[in-house]
């Protein structure tokens, strides 16, 4: 006899016993008089949450004695507190050490939905479990025959209740489902280390219909498996031990139900006004608690401000009157052929001209925002990291417009390959120091910002350049950058008569071109997306900053957020390597995490060698000289229509994000093509502007 | 309902782990003693993987009453140029994560209490669980966790709930009262107060906002609280001492192994022995706190 059949001939024995004291008839009569049920379906989903079914028990055959429990109304009102929307009690004496009297008890002390979890068998079970005040009963599957299962069913639904229907395999799913069952527990452990088989729940759960109600049934003790079970489609969770033997029982629930919310509130769609802390997966605030003030703060001015209609009015007028939006979007037809001639369809390729902004990139959309918050929060000191040294250029330059102190860190590397810009920081007035600390690239210049930032947050703002860091800067610059493709579809539409374009193209190092001009298409299927990372020497050499591609990034938290890390098998930052200082970077905004994650945007590379081949192409097809950040667009570009002629497409609308002018890189693309003598090369590097050596 | 025969199988995941706090253990013998607890700390691997084992050997037999064990991390945002130096060079010195369980074992070995300290994303690489399993055999105690905040610890509260690991968060001088609230809460075996608002180093100065900040964290309910971050001198020690369950020291005591150019090691026998003076002097200081 296996376990099983002895806990449910025992149950109904038990049962038998009770009814020679009070009959079927009795406790139908019982029944008849108790409260009506709370209906448990519009309990166990919600659209914001993952109900929590906290459970009253004290043993189970398979861990022994778990609590003693002494007051088990104390424990449901305790669980209740804590944000539970259901409770499960055992009433099943043997083996559990449950009772209709604990049951009793927990009935009196709450009045959210009830669940007697017993070995029913019969229908005196099931009465009695109504005549107690039961909101839901369990029925387990591999303990009844078809016909019993559905006849129990039947009769729980007729009474007002609600069966939490118990499954172990695909074979009883099917059966709960042909006995009509509403909520189907679903277990789904790992036999062999008994975690969370979130693939075999998905394989379980995965297609039962939209209106069954999927509970998660066992092995869920903490936020881990809440979080697991709910990305896995999940629709509740019910809880025994981790909840029954925790210290605080309230905060244990608490914890779960937090867990639960922070999974919905991390998918919500549409896609393009999802906001943060997390992004799917991703995301979030991995930074010092010294921070958290800050960044609370920030985000609170932040909301106002976008609620304020005076500061959308400030920042639109700068927008045009200062930056010189909208930036055009410009048809390259010549560009275009020479894709036509390399791939072998005829795509209409449009440039999004955000290298004709002041300052020449997109950089200044997100610095002129984010200034103008400076401004709100009363702050009067602005620090800012920088790569290629766009990003700081634009801080600069903001400050100097609006007086505000400003100080730029840099990569030791990166100030040498971009001195020009060096040199333009300072004439705007801004303190640019030269970091020569680990890898002496952006990442390490974003460390030294942080650092600025913990000591001095009381008066300084740091001015992130991109979609990746804590909450809320992703959201933020991402709303501060949208613009692009918002202006891009209504030029492509009241310029050249296009709905729509078949694909857009973006660099992506931390990727707020690229969130900028994707955001407006993220909910219209009909466009595809299309995002190229730095592949440097290729993803094979080592020499790159790939991290989308198998093999390189993994999921880890990096400067502010968990998202997808270029690191070794210790979990030490890799050096990563480009051409350009822009996209060299060892991780990637978390809301292009999620984008991966979920398919809706394609990631590809292209090498130092493609990208100084669109450079060079574009420069002399259509007389522009594009950042070389942006050729991996440009290079990009070239991919996807390979891509989309394998997809059927003949003449496909192609927007390519333009994210800055090339001027700066003239000293890089002088020497790659030859054009400036190793001489001069060389003596483009020594009079680099270096900015002062930090301590 | 764990019935079906299919699923059942004598392994059990661990459930809560309800061993007293290894860090509350020791408040109360020193509270005994009428004196705070001396923490210090140090990166494993620095200089090198064997010297630090030396190194923790010394700081306990020369007063330290818990060590923080730190692992030395490529970013590390908190920390100023003492302690980034000695990451680099423990890093160079081919540190690695799995060596510093050793590193534990030596600490309880030699009667301290083992913590460690740990930018975030080196535990979750190394697995949060597998992490825990490992640190509690060795003999660990708590993990101290600068970059990471409650809010998004549910992973490692899980992982310390079932291996009876004491958590430690921070706080900031800025810290607003909902938030001590919170780490209060969530923390285990004590709350580290960051005694300014900046990166570890040491300070010629204290302000007097540490201990405020400690009354603000115990009002929040915190039951233990330690001060650390700029104290580097036997009167820093002993005055923070006066109102804070500990004196947290770091930088002070890296120094001491590092060579005047601050980057590069100093010899070993030279180091360890600026180490034991360091330390006896911190101690005393420690020792003194409330007796004056």
């Amino acid at each position: 006899m296996s376990v099983l059949d002895e806990l449910v001939s025992g149950a109904v024995e038990d049962a038998k016993t009770r009814e020679a004291r009070v009959s079927l008839d009795q406790v139908r009569e019982q029944a008849a008089q108790a409260p009506a049920p709370i209906d448990a379906i519009r309990w166990l989903r919600r659209a914001d949450a993952v109900p929590v079914i906290a459970e009253i028990k004290r043993a189970s055959p398979s861990k022994g004695h778990l609590a003693d429990i002494p007051d088990p109304a104390a424990l449901a009102r305790d669980y209740e507190s804590g944000g539970a929307s259901a409770i499960s009690c055992l009433t099943e004496g043997r083996r559990f050490l449950g009772s209709l009297d604990d049951f009793d008890r927990v009935r009196a002390a709450v009045h959210i939905p009830l669940l007697r979890k017993d070995f029913i068998a019969t229908d005196y079970q099931v009465w009695e479990s109504r005549a107690h005040g039961a909101d839901m009963v369990l029925l387990i599957v591999a303990a009844l025959d078809d016909d019993r299962l559905g006849h129990l069913i039947d009769l729980t639904h007729e009474l007002g209740m609600v069966a939490l229907v118990e499954t172990h395999t695909r074979e009883e799913i099917a059966r709960a489902r042909r006995a009509g069952a509403k909520v189907i527990g679903i277990n789904a452990r790992n036999l062999k280390d008994l975690s969370v088989d979130v693939d075999k729940y998905r394989e379980l759960a995965g297609d039962l219909p939209d209106d069954v109600i999927r509970v998660a049934e066992s092995g869920v003790f903490g936020a881990v498996e809440v979080e697991d079970y709910a990305r896995a489609g999940a629709d509740a969770v019910l809880v025994g031990e981790g909840v029954a033997t925790a210290d605080d029982h309230t905060l244990a629930v608490r914890r779960l139900v937090a867990a639960g919310e922070r999974v919905k509130a991390s998918e919500t769609t549409p896609l393009s006004r999802h906001e943060g802390p997390y992004f799917g997966r991703f995301g979030g605030r991995y930074v010092p608690e010294a921070l958290i003030t800050a960044l609370d703060e920030l985000e609170r001015v932040y909301e106002e401000a976008k609620a304020d209609p005076a500061f959308h009015q400030e920042l639109m007028t700068l927008q045009q009157r200062y930056v010189g939006r909208p930036s055009p979007l410009t048809e390259a037809p010549r560009f275009a052929a020479r894709i036509g001639e390399k791939v072998g369809i005829t795509p209409r390729v449009f440039l999004k001209r955000e290298d004709l902004n002041h300052t020449g990139a997109h950089k200044i959309n997100n610095a002129l925002g984010q200034a103008l918050l400076v401004k709100r929060m009363g702050k009067t000191r602005v620090i800012a990291e920088t790569g290629a040294g766009q990003h700081g250029v634009a801080t600069a330059t903001v400050c100097a417009m609006l007086g505000l102190k400003c100080r730029i860190y840099m990569g030791q590397i990166d100030a040498r390959r971009q001195a020009l810009n060096v040199a333009r920081m300072r004439m705007l007035g801004a303190e640019v120091v030269e970091v020569t600390l680990g890898d002496r690239i952006l990442k390490d210049a974003i460390n030294e910002a942080l650092r600025d930032w913990v000591t001095n947050v009381k008066d300084t703002h740091y001015l992130l350049g991109t979609v990746a860091g804590p909450h809320p800067f992703p959201s933020m610059v991402r709303d501060f950058q949208k613009i692009i493709g918002e202006e891009a579809a209504e030029q492509l539409r009241d310029w050249y008569g296009i709905d729509h374009p078949d694909a857009v193209c973006a660099c992506v190092g931390g990727g707020s071109n690229a969130i900028g001009v994707m955001n407006a298409f993220l909910d219209d299927p009909r466009v595809r997306l299309y995002g190229y990372e730095a592949g440097g020497k290729g993803p094979a050499s080592g020499r790159h900053a790939v991290r989308f591609a198998p093999g390189t990034g993994q999921l880890g938290m990096f400067q502010g957020a968990k998202s997808y890390v270029l690191e070794n098998s210790e979990g030490q930052t890799l050096d990563t390597y480009s051409i350009s200082a822009g996209l060299d970077y060892a991780s990637v905004g978390p809301e292009h995490a999620w984008l991966k994650e979920i398919g809706r945007v394609t990631y590809d590379w292209a090498t130092d060698e493609e990208a100084m081949d669109a450079f060079r192409d574009l420069s002399q097809t259509e007389g522009i000289i594009p950042a070389i950040e942006s050729s991996h667009a440009l290079a990009g570009a070239y991919k996807a229509a390979a891509d989309l002629k394998e997809r059927g497409y003949e003449h496909p609308v192609m927007i390519v994000n333009v994210s800055g002018r090339g001027d700066k890189d003239m000293a890089t693309a002088g020497k790659w093509f030859g054009y400036l003598t190793d001489e001069q090369a060389a003596a483009l590097d020594v009079t680099g502007a270096h900015g002062s050596q930090v301590a | 309902m764990n019935t079906n025969e299919h699923t059942e199988t004598p392994v059990q995941p661990l459930g809560f782990n309800h061993r007293d706090s290894p860090c509350e253990t020791m408040f109360r013998r020193l509270d005994a003693e009428g004196r705070p607890a001396f923490i210090g700390y140090l990166p494993y691997g620095f200089p090198d993987p064997d010297a630090s084992l030396d190194a923790l050997h010394t700081m306990v037999g020369h007063g330290v009453d818990a060590v923080e064990i730190g692992l030395p991390y490529s970013d590390p945002v908190m920390d100023g140029p003492v302690i980034q130096a000695a990451s680099q060079i423990a890093l160079g010195a081919g540190e690695r994560i799995a060596g510093v369980f050793r590193a534990v074992e030596a600490v309880a070995e030699a009667g301290g209490v083992p913590l460690v300290m740990s930018y975030w994303n080196l535990v979750f690489h190394y697995g949060v669980e597998r992490f825990a399993r490992d640190f509690a055999n060795a003999g660990g105690a708590g993990l101290i966790t600068p970059d990471l905040i409650p809010d998004e610890a549910g992973e490692w509260i899980e992982a310390s709930d079932r291996h009876g690991l004491d958590r430690v968060f921070l706080v900031s001088p800025d810290s607003a009262d909902d938030r001590l609230a919170t780490v209060a809460r969530d923390s285990r075996g004590f709350v580290y107060a960051a005694a300014r608002m900046g990166v570890t180093g040491e300070r010629s100065t204290l302000s007097a906002s540490p201990e405020q900040l400690v009354a603000r964290t115990r009002q929040a309910g915190a039951r233990r609280v330690c001060v650390g971050i700029g104290v580097s001198t036997a009167e820093q020690a002993a005055k923070v001492g006066a109102y804070a369950d500990g004196v947290i020291v770091g930088s002070a005591l890296v120094h001491t192994l590092l060579a005047d150019d601050g980057r590069s090691p100093r010899d070993t026998a030279e180091g360890l022995r600026l180490l034991a003076a360091k330390s006896d002097e911190l101690a005393a200081g420690v020792r003194a706190a409330r007796s004056r």
